[in-house]
């Protein structure tokens, strides 16, 4: 029901709701829930039930209200969702990418032997999507059910397993601990509780980490999860809003050289000199020291002006990144707010500096920053910066991290110029570094989220055959170390139950699985007020609440129930009056609440049940810019979806790429063994397909063209593939009947190409864009693939 | 004038092990204590190797994983980190392949000998490791100390200059070395980068 999405529209807002002067729920608290003392007590309190109602109103579903908001809630719902489990499908897809990267180096240079390349091939065998499917075993699904529910609900393992396993185990582990068993992205209680297995892990880091210095430097497991994390949906957009604009400005200055590297600015300039004038003067040696360079009037005055130009350029990126603190992610802030109170706890004497230079290590050095040196990873420009932007981008990193980190020492000197930045933004940085610390904890929510979570009687993960039992072999192999004095705890129990870890299935047997989630210790929570100490009245006032905001939502604006002043009763006694079930029930349960309200002395007929009326109508103006709100929301999400979705057609493509390329290799050896044999075998010529200037043009297969613009309707091309792995291109002249140009290209040489970023394929009147290229040519010359 | 042999080094390594340190004790003499990440640093140094004067340019590279797709190719371990160790291995392949030869010049450094309280890695096992990858010299460095600093990178020059000649090389062809590719949208950034090059030196 369109209600929840109130609880939980984003983690910063349930969270910064919670922050102020919060107190658990728990038994003293509401004893004597009348004395006067006690009220901001119950004040707060009755902030959680709301939560929890309208949470537990989510599985009634007998009322669909239909109004906008409800409309574009669902919108919404399902665009979280899809974006949820399109980023796992990415998360695989790019693991096959860059698995696939490494071998097709060795496939170009002929160093792969038969059996790697079947195994390479077993990488395409697997569809985009694993089938459904389910256990074989019914008493398997109940412990692994208990098991992953534990797993979920307790983070604490997770956390101790994160920290036993090795890199080589952690792309498993990763995948299946952020996309399957937190995989939903904007689910407050996954949320959650993943962030607070960060928070275990870190702190255990903090235990055993010598000196503050090394603190978050080395490439550990955990520090693999904070960064996937921060590459989820969330984290995606506030790249997006922060950096895609500033970036795409830049580096549509493809000529722009702000390089201040004294030594690389003498090179370019001697260079220069040496072209221009064919010579070099005899006061320019080849090759200097730093210090030479450094000094030399020239040099100087060309980096004067790159100096400013940098610091102009930085201070917009900072300003940008200040202006939007209220976008960055919850979890991202919370998790800077753990590594300031862990650094406070564990170094009680560091100053203030130094926690600033912690936070950034972390907020600059594993998030912003990889995102501005190489943008493309990012999803934040389409194509490889030129090579001077990207120079740029990589000097404008240096700068922020040099802001955030302050050292005492300019490792390289040319980068002292720049110290201005610094001593100009050192106090805007380190207030923005604490600012971001500033977010609420969500302890109290998480503990109702999962009470709710008990109370739901359909708790399911869709997981995969595989990652359930490379989990449960991770769970095996380290259990000493897991299990260490917990000789009696239920993880212990399950995984004794369950015996020896089944090894992985091959790819094409593996199967999606929903695995109802459930646990033999705890059991259901039937009755959430008794389970959460939340008196009957609480429970009365929030249900009648709920019902009658429902209610006007669902009458027309027209209808005289809805006038204000509000009249609850009459608002009842019209829902009563309707034809509809759900409106007629409703109406029956509030006229009832509104009786046994009055009854306890909650609410009094005398003033028109004032308390509840208000409450109501705060309710429903809340409700209306909640719609605005979720409507940018939205917006906003559509591009992250956008975005997701074209990276997931470019890392298809590549897959393609390799897929034929691969394809080619074998069936040219094939060939060469048949041919040994004495066999002929006549290869299939493909084409020619004939492709119009103009469209290639469209498609951006022609980056650059040296065709006058009124002769381009007259020019086609003209492409072949005699036999796999070769094309013919040809460039034509309408009305001439010999070409006037002709190409012959392998794959391999493309591929190479690609590899090496080499992105022009020059064809004299035009230039070709090597990848756009390769996914012409898969498309239109795809062989069978019957491999 | 005389051309002068250039070589150039790149360092290599698993995050906060100490390649900067190493590099700026090497380069400038100084020990820094500062948390100062790295993001890219390039420098140049002229050393006397028998007589003769010879150019180092050395890129220090980012040891945080999230920038491995700027990764040139190569680097240090830390004694006190196991887990910096074993990143050594694919490393190692990953040059391997690229330089398409079977020998380079290389050296294993494992740094912050001071810290011997905190060892992890045993100087046996490194050692087994050299061994096993054809005698690979291996050292055990204190960069805070600037104990056996030069003679890492020392020993890597000489490598160099045995193995590619004592000419030295021209300068043509370091941009591409240089300009760190990102490789569409994946981490494996160190394939298919230096094809065909053959002075690029790596500190293990």
């Amino acid at each position: 029901m369109s209600v929840t999405t109130m609880l939980a529209p984003s983690a910063r807002n349930s969270a910064s709701s919670t922050s102020s002067g919060f107190v658990p729920v728990s038994r003293q608290n509401t004893i004597g829930s009348n004395d006067g003392a006690t009220r901001s007590v119950r004040a707060s309190k009755r902030y959680s039930v709301t939560a929890l109602y309208l949470s537990m109103s989510a599985q009634d579903r007998d009322l669909e209200i239909e109004d906008e908001l409800a409309r574009v809630q669902k919108i919404l719902r399902d665009l979280k969702s899809k974006i949820s489990s399109q980023s796992k499908k990415n998360f695989v897809l790019e693991k096959d990418v860059r698995y696939l990267d490494s071998r097709i180096a060795l496939l170009i240079q002929n160093r792969m032997a038969l059996e790697e390349q079947n195994e390479v091939a077993s990488h395409f065998d697997e569809s985009a999507e694993v089938e459904g499917g389910t256990f074989p075993n019914d008493q398997k699904t109940q412990s692994y059910g208990n098991l992953f529910y534990l797993l979920q609900s307790e983070p604490r393992h997770i956390a101790a397993l994160c920290r036993c396993v090795s890199m080589a185990e952690i792309d498993s582990l990763l995948q299946t601990v952020m996309f399957t068993i937190y995989g939903n992205q904007y689910e407050s209680r996954e949320e959650h509780l993943l962030l607070t297995m960060f928070q275990s892990v870190l702190s255990a880091q903090f235990e055993t980490t010598p000196e503050y210095s090394s603190l978050l430097r080395a490439n550990t497991p955990v520090s693999r999860m904070m960064t996937t994390y921060t590459r989820r949906g969330p984290g995606q957009s506030y790249l997006k809003v922060v950096l895609a604009k500033q970036i795409n400005n830049l580096i549509e200055h493809k000529d722009l050289n702000l390089e201040i590297n004294p030594l690389k600015v003498y090179e370019q300039m001697i260079k220069n000199v040496e072209e221009d004038t064919g010579s070099l003067p005899e006061n320019l040696p080849r090759s200097v020291s730093a210090e030479d360079a450094a000094e030399n009037p020239q040099v100087q005055a060309i980096i004067e002006p790159r100096l400013t130009m940098l610091m102009e350029i930085a201070n917009t990126f900072l300003a940008t990144i200040i202006e939007n603190l209220e976008e960055t992610p919850y979890g991202i802030r919370w998790i800077c707010k753990q590594i300031r109170s862990l650094t406070r706890r564990k170094y009680p004497d560091a100053k203030d500096h130094i926690i600033c230079t912690l936070i950034g290590g972390f907020f600059f050095l594993r998030f912003l920053n990889p995102a501005i040196v190489t943008p493309r990873s990012y999803m934040l420009i389409d194509s490889v910066p030129s090579e001077h932007p990207r120079r740029t981008l990589t000097l404008i990193a240096k700068m922020l991290q040099n802001l955030a980190n302050k050292p005492s020492y300019a490792k390289e000197p040319y980068m002292a110029r720049l110290a201005p930045f610094v001593s100009n933004n050192k106090t805007r940085i380190n207030k923005f570094l604490n600012d971001l610390c500033e977010v609420g904890d969500f302890y109290e929510s998480l503990e109702m989220d999962n009470y709710v979570a008990l109370s739901k009687k359909d708790l399911e993960l869709n997981i995969t055959l595989n990652e359930v039992y490379a989990t449960h072999a991770l769970l095996e192999k380290h259990s000493a170390e897991l299990l260490k004095g917990r000789d009696t705890s239920h993880l212990k129990i399950l995984l004794e139950e369950l015996g020896a870890a089944p090894p992985q299935v091959p790819r094409k047997e593996n199967r999606a699985i929903d695995l109802p989630l459930f646990s033999r210790w705890e059991g259901n929570i039937d009755d959430l007020s008794a389970a959460l100490d939340i008196t009957q009245e609480d429970v009365f006032f929030m249900e009648a609440k709920s019902i009658f905001v429902q209610l006007l939502r669902t009458l027309p604006a027209t209808s005289a129930a809805a006038r204000r002043p509000l009249n609850l009763r009459k608002i009842g006694d019209t829902a009563t009056t309707m034809k509809d079930m759900g409106m007629f029930r409703k109406g029956m349960r509030g006229l009832e609440l509104l009786n046994q309200l009055q009854e306890l002395g909650v609410i009094s007929d005398q003033d028109n049940f004032m308390i509840l009326r208000e409450e109501i109508e705060q309710e429903l103006v809340h409700l209306g810019s909640l719609k605005e709100k979720v409507m940018e929301e939205t917006k906003k999400l559509e591009e992250v979806y956008k975005t997701i979705r074209d990276h997931n057609a470019y890392l298809v493509s590549q897959l393609e790429t390799y897929k034929s390329y691969l394809h080619n290799v074998r069936s040219q050896s094939e060939g060469k063994q048949r041919n040994a044999g004495g066999k002929q075998q006549k290869p299939q010529v493909l084409g020619p397909y004939k492709f119009t200037h103009q469209q290639l043009e469209k498609e951006g297969v022609i980056q650059k063209s040296n065709v006058p613009d009124n002769r381009r309707a007259n020019i086609f091309f003209n492409i072949t593939s005699p036999m796999p792995g070769t094309f013919v291109i040809s460039l034509h002249y309408k009305g001439r009947n010999r070409g006037l140009l002709e190409l012959d290209l392998k794959l391999d040489d493309l591929l190479e190409m690609q590899q090496n970023n080499h992105d022009e394929l020059d064809l004299e009147y035009v230039q070709f864009n090597v990848p756009k290229v390769l996914a012409l040519l898969n498309r239109r010359f795809a062989r069978k693939k019957n491999w | 004038m005389q051309p002068r042999r250039e070589y150039n080094i790149v360092v290599l390594g698993a995050g906060g092990v100490g390649k900067s340190c190493l590099t700026a004790q090497f380069v400038q003499n100084v020990w820094i204590e500062s948390y100062d990440p790295t993001i890219e640093d390039s420098y140049r140094k002229v050393v006397d190797v028998d007589g003769k004067s010879t150019v180092l340019e050395i890129l220090d590279t980012a040891g945080t994983e999230q920038f491995t797709s700027m990764r040139g190719f190569l680097l240090v371990y830390s004694i006190t980190s196991l887990s910096s160790f074993n990143e050594l291995a694919p490393i190692r392949d990953a040059i391997l392949r690229i330089k398409e030869v079977d020998e380079v010049p290389m050296v294993i450094c494992g740094n912050k000998s001071d810290l011997e309280g905190d060892r992890q890695v045993s100087k046996n096992r490194a050692n087994h490791i050299s061994k096993k990858w054809g005698n690979v010299p291996l050292y055990e460095s204190s960069a805070k100390k600037r104990l056996h600093v030069d003679d890492a990178f020392m020993n890597l020059t000489r490598q160099m200059i045995r193995m590619m000649g004592a000419t030295g090389t021209q300068k043509e062809g370091d941009k591409k070395e240089e300009s760190h590719q990102e490789r569409s949208g994946s981490q494996g950034g160190d394939m298919g980068k230096g094809k065909g090059k053959k002075r690029l030196c790596t500190i293990l």
